[in-house]
């Protein structure tokens, strides 16, 4: 176990690459949905003022 | 030929429809991929002869890079068919694959510096291949700038397509890098015309993570694509169906 974390003595490039990677991929999850909720409720906001014109 | 399919594309509530419909069918292969790819490059693939365990940085690498160059091309495309027939769902395309580019062309950046360091002996040279990519970031927020810098969505469409176009003489450039100058940088080991350069418990790995983010590149432009579409899209009646929900 011990030599896996180890990487055979390259650990401190190997799992910073990992962790970077991992962070721009779950990154990329939270952007992409966040991206989606921001403009469905943009498009909520403009029907409501459509709506309350005569 | 039937063409229906192919105009009921460029139609936004068919398209948002689609894109809802489709996301789990890539994200979750996509995880099933990375997780696999993951387990068999840190665990089974064996050490590399010359450079040990280092290599294994290998596996989260070159699927970054691919993705930076394939999106850009993704996108290029979309903007050019957005560009010449007009079609806002193709723009709608474009816009949505540029965060997920730069983002992965950041980490292509970053993992190849740490795998430099041990290898190279430095973190960063002024290389063609390291320089081209480089320009491929500041290609991508270029991009990203102008659209945040017009108003007008229609502008900020023709005018990024535009930029996203010439951007594409940058692509050949990365790619033949490596063959055209003398770079610290290594050769094509995989996608190459002769038979791959390593064997198969480390080349799988490297195959299921390449399948895995282009997998997961799908999911991700198909939720960022509805966003952008539901942006485009003023007063139609069929927003209301799908935000009230």
């Amino acid at each position: 176990m011990r030599a896996f974390f180890d990487m055979g003595g390259y650990a401190a490039f190997v799992w910073p690459a990992y962790a970077v990677t991992l962070t721009v991929i779950v990154l990329n999850i939270v952007w992409a949905r966040r991206s989606l909720a921001r403009s469905r409720a943009e498009a909520r906001r403009r029907l409501q003022t459509q709506g309350q014109r005569p | 030929m039937n063409w229906t399919w192919f105009h009921r594309l460029a139609s936004p509530p068919y398209v948002y429809g689609l894109a809802a419909r489709l996301t789990p069918w890539f994200a979750w292969p996509a995880a099933l991929c990375i997780i696999a790819g993951l387990w068999g490059g840190l665990v089974l693939a064996p050490p590399d002869y010359q450079q040990g365990d280092g290599f294994r940085i290998l596996y989260v690498h070159a699927p970054s890079a691919w993705m930076s160059l394939m999106v850009y091309m993704s996108m290029a495309t979309a903007a050019a068919v957005g560009l010449i027939w007009r079609i806002k769902v193709a723009h709608a395309v474009a816009a949505s694959c540029a965060p997920i580019g730069a983002s992965f062309t950041f980490a292509a950046l970053v993992t190849g510096a740490l795998w430099g360091e041990p290898m190279w002996g430095t973190y960063w040279e002024w290389d063609p291949r390291l320089t081209s990519e480089l320009v491929l970031l500041f290609l991508y927020l270029g991009y990203m700038g102008l659209r945040a810098g017009i108003e007008d969505t229609q502008r900020a469409d023709r005018a990024s397509a535009v930029l996203a176009i010439v951007g594409v003489v940058n692509v050949p450039i990365i790619h033949y890098s490596v063959t055209w100058w003398n770079s610290l940088h290594q050769a094509p080991s995989v996608m190459r015309l002769a038979k791959p350069a390593m064997p198969l418990a480390m080349l799988l790995p490297l195959l299921l993570m390449l399948l895995g983010f282009t997998l997961f590149f799908v999911a991700l432009l198909l939720v960022r694509l509805r966003g952008e579409v539901l942006a485009r899209e003023r007063a139609a009646s069929w927003i209301r169906e799908v935000v009230s929900a």
